[in-house]
């Protein structure tokens, strides 16, 4: 029962991608980029991390389509309907990534998971135990101890530092 | 929750990936591009979830990096709207064919 909402999400997802890249109107495109990113978060859910399904809501869903749009609405009449959406490597770019595509779903296909569907072994705990759980994720952050603390304050640099730079370069010349 | 296979969650973001790189690949206008990365990132998000979860103990290492691929695909965005604005305002153009003023 639950696997047939999976998968009902996972179309959603797959039809609204291909109508980000098919579209030609851009505004439609980012709507249906994020009907995208909902249904992501969505399987997010399915794969127990409720806390980055609600991150992925908060982010894509709320701010970088947002951002997008704004990006749209200031770079208006810059493509109109004459002028075509798509350059003239749309046969080189759909053989690679229909090859792509097929490489790696062979590949997964040919692949032997040992622990698919099998979280639960000797001395494992069982996934209930350690996913679903918030609590877990923070300390996992912040403390030393486990090793994502440098990486995590490295990264709050880098969103700072990207941000200044971002304002910086949208501004206008103080001439 | 455990009644899809991991292999489906794999094949899902695999065409998620192939359908974002198809839109990077062929697109012209800049914020479209942007959009098929955004799509390329929540593929590889999907994927760091799926072995996560499935690999049992160690599952929590898979939500750490998902949240570092979310904060650098933020910044990413904000970057890149930034430069598109910009490149609009010197150009008229976001036309990511004719911008070609760094060639060689």
């Amino acid at each position: 029962m639950t696997a047939a909402v999976f998968y009902v999400l996972a179309a959603l997802v797959v039809l609204s991608a291909l109508m980000v890249v098919a579209l030609k109107n851009l505004f439609h495109c980012a709507l249906f980029l994020a009907v995208a990113m909902f249904g992501v978060s969505g399987v997010f859910l399915f794969l127990g991390s409720e806390f980055l399904a609600a991150v992925q809501v908060l982010i894509y869903v709320g701010a970088v389509t947002i951002l997008v749009i704004f990006g749209i609405m200031l770079t208006r009449n810059v493509m109109d309907e004459k002028t075509p959406a798509r350059n003239s490597q749309v046969g080189l770019s759909l053989l690679v990534a229909a090859s792509f595509l097929l490489v790696t779903l062979f590949a997964v296909a040919q692949s032997v998971f040992q622990w698919t569907n099998q979280p639960t072994g000797p001395g494992v705990p069982p996934p209930s135990a350690i996913m679903n759980d918030v609590y877990a994720l923070g300390p996992a952050l912040i403390l030393p101890s486990n090793g994502f603390a440098f990486a995590f304050e490295f990264v709050s640099i880098l969103l700072l530092s990207a941000l200044v730079g971002a304002i910086v370069i949208a501004r206008k010349d103080p001439s | 929750m455990n009644a899809v296979p991991i292999v489906h969650f794999l094949y899902l973001a695999a065409i998620l990936f192939s359908i974002g790189l198809f839109g990077v690949l062929t697109r012209k206008n800049a914020l479209s591009v942007l959009m098929g990365v955004e799509l390329m990132l929540n593929a590889v998000n999907i994927n760091f979830l799926a072995f996560g979860k499935y690999w049992g103990s160690a599952s929590l290492p898979g939500q750490v990096f998902v949240v570092f691929v979310i904060t650098i695909a933020a910044a990413e965005a904000a970057v890149a709207l930034a430069i598109v604005i910009s490149i609009y305002r010197q150009w008229r153009n976001v036309n990511v064919d004719e911008i070609h003023a760094l060639r060689g």
